[in-house]
């Protein structure tokens, strides 16, 4: 398969190890959440794949290629696109600016008015400062921005930190939407409810490793089984 | 030393940090009642560490207060602050990586003294707190090792010594950043086992990922969620707290 | 015509305009330095090198036919050059960040500084050799030529071609900067360039073409600038400190600041001559101290986070070559030796230069404090002590001490300013007070300018000791340096030196452990500053002057060298990189301008191969092989401290 593939992925920072063998599968146009607890490594992951992580061995396969070794910004040409959990909404960009920051990597993207669609209110706020955005735009534009590029796997880690249930709802239909139109999605996630509507399969990250695979179906018949794993 | 007032050791009072007019913490109320152990969990981005910061005065607040012992400490440098007793521990160790394993506790001990700005005097008079540094390192277990080069040991030890340099300036109110963030389960128990230890008499605050850490050591906890208190009290409650759940797991659309 | 305050207009507007054209060179060049500092992070000292190369560049177009005879080359005129030379010194920076620069982005930005000052004193001494300090004439092209009566004054056309073009340049790329996708892609990898690189944008290229288009304004200034000013290999290193400075002033955070910055105190230095004339070359640097005093992050600079001091020392603190008081009867015993197999005075260099080199390790290697302007400290307390003995008739002693006092007192000052900022600001902030005391004394009467204080008496040490006689004087000098050099040790090795040594490992540990290290650093600040007033003075009484030299940034750059060839903040390291310095110096002293081509490669080169220095080197070669030993005899491999940056 032309997925993501990721096998034996481990990762440090400095002496510190992080991963500790990640093992886990994205087939194309499938999405799918990394769950754990804080700390337990989803982030960490994300970086890994995108090369921003430099100290990792293993593999991470992307349309055959082995991407182990290689720079952020070659990895983003391969066709990923990285929407980190700080969200990164560059401070002295403008939104449109911002909107325009990531460079078209392939062909497929978006375009532009199919984006406005999609998110009204970056459309109506373009010409504002980044950082004048409530949480709520900020992360909508932060997916927004990727979705121009022609990437066709999207790492979205942890879109509904911070923010309020009625934007979490809407951040939801626009994943959804995303899937529609054929995109891949590994989504890094604490809030399971929010996870356990969209994706395909579950992959359940603790201390740097999977320890559980869970489908959508175990999942919506067994919630407990899910939420043991990331109670309080 | 101050004489206590009531039985809160930090009580902050509406402290409010923004940056580029995002609240990272907002209006928080915390009391930390004295000889307790206290910790801070929530979400990512709760606002855990900005607290932190604020508390040790790292950060300057926007707006609220803090009082230690009583005292209005919101306008001291954080060198001050921790000259009246509150010291913290970081989330990545922090360790004086050149220096002797001994010579990390020492410096330490070597503050209240008073002796720090004499450039006259041989380092060898320090060697009256030698006897103390002892103490403390076989408190953490880190004794035979004393003469090693910090940086040379391994992760698990570095936060041990970091403890043990802590515990150096006796302080009345710790506060523990993720005391076991990296640290493989052997290493776990151990600082936890030491946390314990050294919180007779003692006052600590921690922000703590490892949820059955928190659930073993604290007296009371405190939720943090989006910058706000979203809950307090014992792990019992708190982890029942549905407002917890749903911060956590994720509300219901 | 009406006076102002007894001025005529005449000349108010006259030096206004004077200093309007030097402020549209001050906001070219800072533009350049402080968007390379925004991307790169690095502070470019070799900008002004640069600036200079802009100058001969239009110079060389123009004599293109006498250069290369018979090739029936046409002399391209100024506007060919406009075009032409900013873009052959991009180029020449793309080459310079590709080959130098770019290996020294993930060391501690001191490293940057240094590799710059290296790359500068290259190309600066490089052009010495060739053209001396004599400048060479540019005509203002035929178009320019003439000007417009404004009644009050007459503007000559170049002039206002000058500040039309600067300005516009100047707003060209602050559009391009803050109001374009090209400069998003900046202001982006500015802010985040990790996550830039997420996006799949070449950063490295970017940090590349940013350097070259930094470097390209700076060229572009110098084109400008050659019919102005005369052309001349000198023409650099006179700016630079100045635009440090304006940098300092106006802050890094913003590109109309720095713009705004720069013609601001342009007109202002301007104003000054028309008022008080002997403060003109001084203005900027005092108000920079206002600033500082004030507004700590610059007038348009954005609140920082605190950077820390860094460790840059090599030393390993248990080695044989660590142990003072092993290395103090062994450089005694050397040094009494020493007079009988080298000139006395060669060897009274050694030591003077030995001893400043020391109090320069002792905050640059540490305490991590990258300071550039221990020339100050040296030769004040030089001018002091020269002074007191020639005009007061102190006797030797009281004469250095009093020089000892002032280095002292200007260290107290200094540091007081400079501590507030850290990193590279330190370095820029001692760097342009230093500059401050040069001005000063070169305007002062009692300096005598450029001659110096000259024939200053040896005299009696303690009214019965003849230090015309060169041994007695050697051995007065050995003992002042070995005084110093327990001094130093003892510092080291003291409560404080532990304390310093804890700032300079972690310094936001250290203020957790309720340390002020402000306070720690001043004094150390200070003491350095005092020992190297004390190798000042005594350097006085030796060569029996004071001069410009003393005090010039170079004598600064020196301290620097010695330390870094050496190895940084080991014990030995700065009298071993004083044994290196003055023999250089001396055997290459018959090649003229070659020896600052050499002590600048000697800077390039260390900061790429020898970052350890000589002693640091073979402290780990000493620790390296004694272990190899004790795993031989049997022990157990113990887990090796980590080198720095390594």
């Amino acid at each position: 398969m032309s997925g993501l593939s990721v096998r034996d992925l481990q990762g440090w920072y400095g002496e510190s190890q992080a991963l500790h063998g990640m093992n886990f599968e994205v087939a194309r146009g499938e999405v799918v959440t990394l769950l754990g607890r804080n700390g337990a490594g989803k982030t960490t992951t994300l970086r890994a794949i995108m090369g921003l992580l430099r100290k990792r061995s293993g593999e991470v396969r992307f349309g055959g290629e082995n991407l182990i070794g290689r720079m952020p910004e070659y990895i983003a040409r391969r066709g990923i696109a990285y929407c980190p959990e700080e969200r990164g909404i560059f401070a002295s960009l403008t939104v449109e600016e911002n909107l325009f920051l990531p460079p078209v990597v392939a062909e497929g993207g978006m375009a532009l008015d199919d984006i406005y669609t999609l998110f009204p209110n970056i459309a109506e706020r373009r010409n504002s400062q980044g950082t004048k955005l409530s949480g709520g735009e900020q992360q909508m534009l932060a997916i927004a921005r990727i979705l121009r590029t022609g990437a066709t796997l999207l790492l979205l880690d942890e879109p509904t930190e911070g923010l309020a249930p009625v934007i979490v709802q809407q951040i939801g239909t626009v994943i959804r939407k995303l899937k529609e139109r054929g995109f891949t999605v590994l989504l890094v996630e604490q809030n399971v409810r929010f996870a356990s509507r969209l994706a395909d399969r579950h992959y359940v990250v603790e201390h740097g490793t999977v320890i559980d695979t869970l489908t959508a179906a175990d999942v919506a018949g067994d919630f407990e089984r899910i939420q043991n794993y990331l109670k309080v | 030393m101050t004489t206590p007032a009531g039985d809160n050791i930090i009580e902050a009072r509406g402290l409010t940090k923004r940056f580029h007019g995002f609240s990272a913490v907002s209006g928080v109320d915390l009391d930390v009642r004295r000889h307790s152990i206290h910790a801070l969990i929530g979400p990512n981005g709760a606002g855990k560490t900005t607290f932190f910061n604020l508390i040790t005065k790292v950060l300057q607040p926007s707006e609220g207060t803090i009082r230690f012992n009583g005292e209005d400490i919101t306008d001291e440098s954080p060198a001050r602050v921790a000259r009246r007793g509150i010291v913290r521990s970081f989330q990545i160790s922090a360790i004086f990586p050149r220096m002797t394993v001994a010579e990390n506790v020492r410096i330490a001990l070597q503050r209240p003294t008073g002796v720090s700005f004499r450039f006259w005097q041989s380092e060898r008079t320090l060697s009256l707190l030698e006897s103390r540094v002892d103490e403390l390192l076989d408190a953490v277990g880190l004794l035979p090792l004393r003469d090693q080069t910090a940086a040379g040991l391994p992760y698990g030890r570095k936060r041990a010594l970091e403890l043990a340099t802590t515990l150096a300036l006796e302080p009345e109110l710790l506060l523990l950043d993720e005391p076991t963030s990296g640290l493989g389960g052997e290493d776990v128990e151990r600082i936890s086992a030491l946390i314990r230890q050294v919180a007779a008499n003692r006052t600590i605050l921690m922000v703590e990922h490892n949820l059955s850490v928190v659930a073993r050591l604290a007296d009371k906890i405190t939720v943090l969620a989006r910058g706000k208190v979203l809950a307090e009290g014992p792990y019992s409650d708190v982890s029942t707290d549905p407002r917890v759940i749903e911060a956590y797991i994720g509300g219901d659309e | 015509m009406m006076t102002l305050l007894g001025i005529s207009p005449q000349l108010l507007f006259g030096q206004v305009l004077i200093g309007l054209i030097n402020g549209v060179f001050y906001a070219m060049m800072s533009l350049g330095v402080a968007i390379i500092f925004g991307m790169l992070r690095i502070g470019n000292f070799v900008h002004g090198a640069q600036y200079m190369l802009g100058a001969f560049g239009a110079w060389y177009l123009m004599h293109l036919p006498d250069l290369f005879p018979g090739l029936g080359l046409p002399s391209l005129g100024y506007w060919w050059a406009l075009i032409l030379v900013p873009l052959a010194v991009g180029a020449i920076g793309a080459i310079m960040e590709r080959l130098f620069i770019r290996r020294v982005y993930d060391l501690e930005h001191a490293y940057g500084l240094l590799l710059t000052v290296g790359l500068a004193m290259v190309i600066e001494g490089l052009f010495n050799v060739g053209y001396g300090a004599a400048g060479q004439q540019y005509d203002i092209p035929g178009s320019l030529r003439g000007g417009v009566n404004l009644g009050f004054m007459f503007l000559p056309n170049y002039r206002l071609w000058v500040i039309v073009a600067g300005i516009s340049v100047c707003i060209a790329t602050w559009y391009t900067i803050e109001r374009t996708r090209l400069g998003a892609y900046l202001r982006a990898a500015t802010e985040n360039p990790d996550l830039v690189r997420a996006f799949g944008i070449n950063v490295p290229r970017m940090l590349m073409l940013t350097y070259a288009f930094g470097v390209g304004l700076a060229g572009l200034a110098g084109v400008m600038a050659a019919p102005i000013y005369q052309v001349s290999p000198q023409m650099g290193q006179s700016i630079i400190i100045t635009i440090f400075a304006v940098v300092v002033i106006g802050g890094m955070g913003s590109i109309s600041g720095a713009i705004f910055t720069g013609l601001m105190l342009g007109m202002i230095e301007g104003l000054t001559k028309v008022f008080w004339p002997q403060a003109s070359t001084t203005v900027i640097f005092v108000i920079m101290a206002i600033v500082l005093v004030f507004r700590p992050a610059g007038l348009f600079g954005k609140e920082t986070v605190a950077a820390h001091a860094a460790d840059m020392s090599t030393a390993r603190p248990d080695g044989i070559l660590e142990n003072g008081r092993l290395w103090l009867v062994i450089l005694g015993i050397g040094g009494a030796v020493l007079p009988f197999l080298v000139y006395p005075v060669f060897g009274m260099k050694i030591l003077c230069l030995a001893l400043f080199a020391c109090a320069y390790n002792l905050i640059f290697g540490y305490v991590g404090l990258l300071a550039f302007g221990h020339a100050a400290f040296y030769g004040s307390s030089a001018y002091v002590a020269a002074y007191t003995a020639a005009s007061w008739g102190f006797p030797t002693e009281l004469a250095i001490l009093s020089g000892v006092a002032m280095a002292t007192l200007i260290g107290a000052l200094f540091g007081w300013l400079a501590i507030r900022r850290q990193g590279l600001y330190f370095a820029m902030i001692t760097l342009a007070l230093a500059q401050l005391v040069y001005f000063y004394a070169i305007q002062a009467p009692w300096t005598h300018g450029e001659d110096g204080i000259q024939s200053v008496p040896r005299g009696y040490l303690f009214g019965f000791i003849d230090l015309s006689q060169p041994l007695n004087m050697y051995y007065f000098v050995l003992t002042v340096f070995l005084i110093g050099f327990a001094a130093i040790y003892r510092i080291v090795r003291s409560p404080f030196g532990q304390v310093l040594k804890s700032i300079r490992e972690n310094e936001p540990r250290a203020v957790s452990l309720g340390y002020s290290t402000d306070r720690f650093k001043l004094i150390a600040f200070t003491l350095s500053a005092m020992l190297a007033g004390l190798a000042g003075g005594t350097k006085a009484i030796v060569f029996q002057i004071a001069s410009l030299a003393d005090l010039y940034f170079m004598t600064s750059a020196d301290a620097l060298l010695m330390t870094l060839i050496g190895g940084v903040g080991t014990l030995l390291g700065p009298v071993v990189g004083a044994v290196i310095v003055v023999t250089m110096q001396k055997e290459f002293a018959t090649l003229g301008s070659w020896v600052i081509v050499v002590q600048g490669s000697a800077f390039v080169l260390c900061v790429l191969f020898l970052r350890k220095g000589v002693v640091g080197t073979l402290e780990d070669w000493l620790a390296a092989r004694a272990e190899r030993r004790r795993i031989a005899s049997g022990g157990a491999p113990a887990p090796v401290a980590k080198g720095v940056h390594s």
